[in-house]
């Protein structure tokens, strides 16, 4: 019944546009699926409810594209959902390996978003007294474990990861404290009340400053020779051996963590990315180019995407920002999310799940061929490329709130990355842990308010006991290491 | 790799110390639960014990490492203090040039005088690339840009 709702012409026809759009709104940095999806809402007041739906769902996904495109051909995260795609993504298109990389990203976002929808259709109603049982200590053991998880990307050195998590958390505790009202670290400026804006942190500590390192040698080409041939647009059989795992994981990753209300596909994108690294037989070759760390976070924020409906049509919860303006969309058609809206309109909701099944599809067909096209802006020379990426990453950021002062945190992490690549510190850690921060700390005191102070709420409820053992484990698995591998070495020598 | 280590570690430090001190002045917890100054203050401390630790692991190094120079020779560096400069000027005469005039001369600055191009080369990419990012932010999606006083 769904899909015969959903292949209405009209239907299909602004499903089609809403993905174009999308993906051309994902692509700039800054203006992302949650901006897309409100400037449409105006729009959508002619349509019917469910075109309406139907089209900013199509924006959705689209954009959650688009992002990965410019994070793989130019180190810029078009949304935090993309940070995690730039690491073995833009890796890839350095070696020449671009059209692997997008048609990856296109693919496993496909399968992903697939899986989340046939687990919507199959288990929603079971997934909302989950989604419900998570806690301020699920939430705070979750993200902790997220943190964790994270730092551990700190390549050649562990320390050094931690301190880039540390630096961001301190970073995101810019600004009014949300329960005390406080304001810190404000230096008395208007603009940093609101705390700092992700959006230039993430394009200066990625984009800007890696247009610097590779100023540094103008002369050398930044980009192997990508060659053209169709065969080496698209994913080879190998590449996608290395990644069935990946898929696997991140879809399952994705869609458990969208459904929770507040954690989204950012969460679900390292959280993937980061288990990947773990399972994998070569974690150390992560970051240099490998397509596993493609398909798992793309997989995973798109499945996220999907499951983050879950709570939204079930229990009439947003699970995020874009969830929640599609909410105050539905609410402004009519149609009331919750309980009900199964039951008394039938039609609609399986509509919208049928449109997000179509959309996936749409996406594959829009992007593949665009591939090719997108693989040649690598062949344009650096010496173009550098001010085009220089400008778009300041317009994009400038765009977001229409404030000047947000290039200037995009030109200051410019700069800090530029000293952080240049010390070996990662940047992704400090760019996650902006991004978490929020919830840690919220959780964090919620949790220890309730328990009046005790931490042993953490360890007496199983799920928040389960993450908070797992994040501990993760963070002192490499001292463990390296004190086994002394007390063997010690072993060996006096054999000898 | 190692000296720099060490300024870096020392740097953090300080960093560590200033949040501890900002968030010793915030209001102190009270039954309701951690304050603000809560996180800060724990950040602090593991902070300055990571560097610390980062200090001492790059002191007890015995050389200064294989991978040579951090910083890239005196060329390499004036480049990139040339991009930084320019983004910083062009950054801040954002709203007194307007968006127009502004992006064209920075383009222009970046491919003439950080990359040295023809000036053939240098106006084409300026003319361009002002006219798609205003095309593309301004036309399609209806952003506001800066203007000037002349009203472009």
């Amino acid at each position: 019944m769904g899909f015969q709702v959903a292949s209405s012409w009209e239907n299909l026809l602004f499903c089609f546009l809403g993905t174009l759009l999308g993906t051309l709104i994902g692509v700039l940095p800054g203006i992302g699926p949650t901006t897309g999806v409100a400037i449409l809402i105006p729009i959508t007041f002619g349509m019917n409810a469910t075109t309406a739906i139907i089209t900013m769902a199509g924006v959705y996904y689209g954009a959650m594209y688009g992002g990965s495109t410019t994070s793989i051909l130019l180190n810029v995260p078009g949304e935090s959902s993309s940070v995690m795609t730039t690491l073995d993504g833009y890796q890839m298109a350095k070696k020449g390996r671009a059209g692997p990389a997008l048609g990856m990203a296109a693919l496993s976002s496909f399968i992903a978003g697939t899986f989340a929808v046939l687990m919507l259709t199959l288990i929603a109603p079971a997934l909302a007294d989950y989604a419900v049982s998570f806690g301020p200590p699920e939430y705070f053991a979750l993200t902790f474990m997220g943190l964790t998880m994270v730092t551990s990307l700190g390549g050649d050195s562990p320390l050094k990861g931690i301190i880039s998590g540390i630096l961001g958390l301190a970073v995101a505790c810019i600004g009014i404290d949300a329960i005390s009202g406080e304001a810190r670290f404000t230096f008395d400026s208007i603009h940093l009340l609101d705390g700092v804006g992700f959006i230039g942190v993430a394009v200066g500590l990625f984009a800007v400053s890696e247009v610097l390192v590779n100023m540094e040698a103008p002369m050398k080409r930044v980009f192997t020779e990508t060659k053209l041939s169709i065969r080496s647009l698209f994913p080879n059989l190998q590449d996608w051996k290395d990644s069935l795992g990946a898929l696997w994981r991140g879809s399952a990753i994705g869609f458990f963590v969208g459904v929770l209300p507040g954690a989204g596909a950012t969460i679900a994108s390292f959280m993937a990315y980061a288990a990947e690294r773990k399972c994998s037989r070569r974690p150390e070759k992560f970051g240099t180019g490998l397509i596993e760390g493609v398909a798992a976070p793309e997989g995973a924020n798109n499945s996220a995407a999907g499951g983050a409906m879950v709570p939204l049509l079930t229990l009439g919860i947003p699970g995020s920002g874009t969830t929640a303006v599609l909410m105050g969309a539905l609410i402004i058609h009519g149609l009331r999310p919750g309980p009900l809206l199964f039951s008394a309109h039938p039609d609609f909701v399986w509509g919208l799940i049928a449109s997000m099944y179509i959309g996936n599809v749409m996406l594959i067909i829009q992007n593949m061929p665009m591939i090719g096209l997108w693989v040649r802006l690598l062949k344009v020379p650096y010496k173009i490329l550098m001010p085009l990426i220089i400008m778009i990453s300041a317009v994009g950021v400038f765009a977001t709130d229409n404030n000047i002062f947000d290039v200037w945190i995009m030109f200051f992490f410019g700069l800090i990355g530029y000293l952080m690549q240049k010390m070996h510190y990662p940047p992704a850690p400090l760019v996650l842990a902006l991004v978490l921060g929020p919830m840690v700390e919220r959780s964090l005191r919620q949790s220890l308010t309730l328990s009046h102070g005790s931490l042993d709420i953490f360890f007496t409820r199983p799920i928040s006991a389960t993450l908070t053992a797992i994040a501990l484990l993760s963070l002192f698995a490499p001292l463990f290491r390296i004190l086994w591998n002394r007390y063997r070495k010690g072993k060996a020598a006096p054999a000898q | 790799m190692k000296k720099a280590d060490i300024i870096t570690g020392i740097v953090l430090l300080a960093l560590a110390g200033y949040l501890m001190q900002e968030a010793l002045g915030m209001p102190p917890s009270r039954t309701f639960g951690p304050g603000s100054g809560f996180l800060p203050f724990w950040l602090g401390i593991i902070l300055a014990a990571l560097s610390l630790i980062l200090i001492a692991t790059a002191s007890l190094r015995r050389k200064a490492g294989p991978d040579g120079p951090v910083f890239p020779g005196k060329e390499g560096l004036l480049t990139v203090v040339k991009v930084l400069g320019g983004l910083a000027l062009f950054t801040l005469l954002m709203e007194t040039l307007g968006f127009v005039v502004n992006t064209f001369i920075f383009v222009a600055y970046l491919m003439g005088v950080v990359q040295r191009e023809g000036w053939r080369s240098v106006f084409l990419t300026a003319l361009l690339t002002t006219a798609c990012l205003y095309i593309v932010f301004h036309v399609l999606l209806g952003i506001a840009l800066p203007r000037n006083m002349f009203g472009f």
